[in-house]
Order: structure tokens, then sequence, then C-alpha cells
């Protein structure tokens, strides 16, 4: 009786616990959903900036924004595969494979306001890149790399011994081994980590508020240095600043749905690749 | 140990005697340790070529960490260390001048579950053979003709070899995989189990194929039915475990009254 009652109460407190992690995303999406909603049309979306936010769209940020995150994609995706095929290949069965998860997890950690400081000494300052989509690309793939590699490396690992014995039995060279079957069986894993990684890299402001982004001015780079973009979440941030302005307050809103709108978009895009991994794990 | 050796065959035992000729494998004083602890102690074998030698014993007695210790795949699992020599056509496996890989083609290996790639049939046939680059790629649906053939699949498969090579039933997708270690045209085959995941009819295809693949091969069967090796083998060698290690007990043809005496107790569980 007492045993059944204390499972009872277990089971509310954690079904509690998820009613709160869903509240909070429903009252996050509502908010921005109500006040965003009536800023959305066309031109929103096919407009330049004007009047410093208040009128407008933000075609160019969205640009600005896929060109950041594509390049942090190109910057992470093969450091990711070469982290994870020493980490699951050249590692495996050793004790030095924990030390590459350990700093995985550590450079995860690393405040991404550090990588924006980062960037502007090395990448603006010492490279002389100046404020560039380049700098902003390649420090959000330095933001991502962890997430992407943990979800690769967690996809070799349950990638069954038997390929790879199988594929070792016939004579296969190790090399051969990962071309032939390692990548080809790992690449959802690289799917949904990049998919992943790059709906966290989208809403990041600041590795590229001060060495990638601009508020205006900017349209498509014309080149490598000196070139910067404008981009959604350094929108948001500044337009933020300034959101008394009812007009510029619908825009803010506008922005921050589109945003929202995007994270989600990527997000869902990964979860058939994930389902999937789950779906082999329970089979082997 | 107890050694079992000629005088006691009878004249119908003698006759699948072998010849006594060189050994195509050998393996002296091999020990397999997993840290310190030893899975395997000083295993000797003799094996000739053109012949199927069994390798019997119960669950746990380091059956198939002895079979992959003959094509080094042992090496794959980490943790385990090998002490000893394996000796193919007389020469060391194991030394350091030995390319690995060139060797596991020589020895080819078939598992207790059927392990086809998420490919084509045609692709998982040719998938060693591919990247051997001995063969043409010309020649490489002739080859793949050639191995299913010997595998006897040819004639349930030629007509859909574009098919996944998951739609086949188990005791299919093991022929596959045979056939697949035929195309590298290996002279030595390692099998473990190779038929306990398959039904009575699949087993029996195996069976027969194994006595086929011997005019021209090597066999190195594990197995823990009894019937199976008298079935198949020429030759067996009984592992059993003493103190937690995997010990060779017995070794030679296989006799009359071999499995009557106090052996037998030991593998009745497996026997079917």
């Amino acid at each position: 009786m007492m045993r059944n009652f204390k499972h009872r109460v277990f089971q509310l407190a954690t079904a509690v616990c998820a009613a709160v992690a869903c509240g909070i995303l429903a009252m996050i999406a509502l908010a921005i959903v109500r006040r965003g909603w009536p800023a959305v049309s066309w031109q929103f979306y096919t407009e330049q900036i004007r009047l410093v936010g208040a009128a407008g769209g933000i075609f160019y940020n969205l640009i600005g924004t896929f060109i950041l995150i594509a390049t942090a994609l190109i910057v992470s995706a093969p450091l990711a595969v070469g982290i994870a095929l020493v980490h699951g290949v050249y590692l495996r069965g050793s004790r030095h494979q924990e030390k590459v998860t350990f700093l995985l997890y550590l450079l995860n950690g690393i405040p991404s306001i550090l990588f924006g400081l980062f960037g502007l000494i090395v990448f603006v300052k010492f490279f002389g890149l100046g404020k560039s989509w380049l700098t902003g690309g390649i420090l959000l793939g330095m933001l991502v790399l962890p997430t992407v590699t943990v979800a690769l490396c967690e996809r070799m690992t349950t990638l069954p011994a038997a390929y790879l014995e199988a594929a070792a039995g016939l004579g296969l060279r190790q090399s051969q081994i990962v071309w032939s079957v390692v990548l080809p069986q790992s690449l959802s894993g690289l799917i949904t980590g990049s998919l992943l990684g790059l709906a966290r890299a989208a809403g990041e402001t600041a590795p590229i508020m001060f060495t990638a982004t601009i508020f205006a001015g900017a349209t498509f780079p014309h080149g490598i240095k000196e070139s910067p973009v404008l981009s959604l979440p350094y929108h948001i941030f500044i337009l933020a600043q300034d959101s008394f302005d009812p007009s510029v307050g619908a825009k803010l809103w506008g922005s921050a749905l589109t945003l929202l709108a995007l994270v989600l978009f990527l997000s869902l895009l990964a979860l058939p690749w994930r389902l999937r991994i789950h779906e082999e794990a329970r089979h082997d | 140990m107890i050694e079992s050796m000629t005088p006691l065959a009878d004249a119908t035992e003698r006759q699948k005697m072998p010849t006594v000729s060189a050994p195509i494998l050998e393996t002296r004083g091999l020990w397999v340790f997993a840290g310190k602890r030893p899975l395997l102690a000083d295993v000797e074998l003799r094996i000739q070529p053109r012949q199927v030698f069994g390798i019997i014993g119960p669950s746990g007695a380091g059956k198939s960490t002895l079979l992959k210790c003959l094509n080094r795949l042992v090496e794959l699992t980490p943790g385990l260390r090998v002490r000893g020599e394996v000796l193919l056509h007389g020469r060391s496996a194991y030394a350091p001048e030995v390319d690995v890989d060139a060797l596991r083609a020589r020895i080819g290996i078939l598992f207790q579950q059927p392990v086809v790639f998420p490919k084509s049939i045609f692709q998982n046939v040719i998938f060693g053979l591919r990247h051997l680059g001995k063969v043409a790629r010309s020649e490489w649906s002739v080859v793949a003709e050639r191995a299913l053939r010997e595998a006897s699949l040819w004639h349930e498969v030629k007509d859909r070899l574009d098919e996944p090579a998951s739609r086949l039933s188990v005791g299919q997708q093991q022929r596959l995989c045979l056939a697949r270690t035929l195309a590298v045209d290996p002279e030595i085959i390692l099998m473990d189990e190779p038929t306990s995941a398959l039904d009575p009819k699949s087993t029996e295809s195996i069976e027969s194929l194994i006595l086929h693949l011997k005019q021209n091969r090597t066999v190195v069967l594990v197995t823990h039915n009894l019937g199976q090796a008298r079935r198949v083998a020429d030759t067996i060698a009984c592992l059993t475990v003493q103190d937690g290690v995997g010990r060779v007990v017995k070794r030679g043809p296989i006799l009359a009254g071999d499995f009557d005496g106090p052996i037998a107790a030991e593998f009745i569980k497996g026997r079917q």
C-alpha cells in the first residue's frame, strides 16, 4: 500500500518535470508567435532592412545566417569525421579514447562569448581577416564541433563489431574498412549531429557579434577579408535594445519568430535519422 | 591428456585418415590471455590440407577465440594477447613482416550469424574482391557467378542480384557470406558454428557444401554439435575448460567409440 503510494508520488513528480519542460517551450513559442506573426509577410522576407530596422525586411539577414551556418558546416563536418575516426577506430579499446571524449565535453563547455573574443584576437586581428563571414563561420564551426563529433562517435560506437570483423576477415585494410563500412554506416550520425549543431549555430550571437556580422549596410559578401554579413540573431540583439518603438518591436518579434522556425526546422529535419539510430540499436 | 591416435582405429576409420603430409596450418604452444588471465592454454594443432578439421567443445571453451587466432582476427578484440606460434605453410603468421590483411585474405572466415552488408546481393559477393584489387573490374561478375555457384546459391539469386541482400533468408545469407569469402579465393576457410543460426534444411546444405569445399580447400570448422563433427570432419580437436582455461583434451581422426567415454559427457549438451 505504502509502496504503491510512493510509486504514484514518484510518477507524479516525473510527470510534473516533463510538463514544466513542455510548458517552458510552449510559453516561449506562444509569446514569440503571438507577437511575431503580424509582422510576417512576403515583403518581410524579400526586402532589405530600412530605417534602422523600423521598416523593410530581413532578406539579407537570412542570407547572412545561411552563409554563416553553411560555412560552419563545411568547417566542422570534416573535422568531426576525423576526430570521430580517431576516437572510434584508431583508439578503439584504448584508454586514450575517454580522454578525447573528455576534451570534447570541455570544448562544449567553453562559453560562446570566449569563442567571440578568441576569434577577434586570432582571426580578425592576427590573421587580418577583419570582420568577415569567414571568421564567423569558422568560429561557429568550432562551437558546434563537439555536438557534431559526439553524435558521430555515438553512431560509430553502435556500429556492430560483426561488420568490422567480416570486412577484416576478407582481408580489407583498415583504411578500406573505414571507407567501405565505417563511414557509410555512420552517415546518419553525421547528419543528425550537423543539423543539431547548425540549429545551435544559427541562434548564436556572441561568437559573431564582433567578428562577422554588422547591423546594416551589408548585402552579399564581396570577398573574404573585411566582408561582414547581416545575421538574424544580431539583428534581434540590436532591435531588442530599441524595442520601445512599436514599429521596431514588430520587426523584432518577426525576426525572432523566423529564427525560432529555422531552428525548429533544422531540429525536425534531424529527427528521422535520430529515430533510425534508436531503431537499429534495438535490433542489434 | 588423452591422445587417441592410429593404433585404435579400425580399417574403415583408417581410410578416412589423412596421408601424413606437411600441415597447411599449425599451432605451437598457443596461449591467449585476457589481461593476465589465460583463456586458452598451450594449444597444439596440426591441420592437414584439403581436410575438414573440426574443433568441438562446450560453450565458453574458447573455440571461437582459437579460430580467430588462426587468421589473426583476434587482434581486433581489445584486451586479448596471443603468445605462441601459428604457422601457415610452416611460416609464422605472427612474424612482424607478415602482411596481416593479405593473411586474412588467404584464410577466409564464416561467422555464426551471417554478416551481410546493407548492400545488394552482387555488391556483397564482390565486397572483398573489389578492394583487394587482384581481379579486374570487368571480371567481377564472372568471379561473382563462380563464387555463388560454389556456394550453391547461384540458381536462387541469379535473377535478383541487385536486390538488397537483407531480403534473403538467413540460410541464404550464410551461403552469400560463404560466396563472398570464396570470391577472394582463400586456401583455408574458418567456420565458426556456421549452422547454429540455421534451420535443419539450410544446415544440411551448408554441411554438404563443406564436404564439397574440401576438394580444393581446407576447412576449419568450429561446432558444438557432435553429430555435425561426425558427419563432416576428418580430424577433430576437443576443447574443454579446466580451471577456467580452455585446453585441447583430444585430437586426431574421429574414431569409433570416441564419444562414448568420459569426454563425451562434456559434450552431451551439444548433441542434437
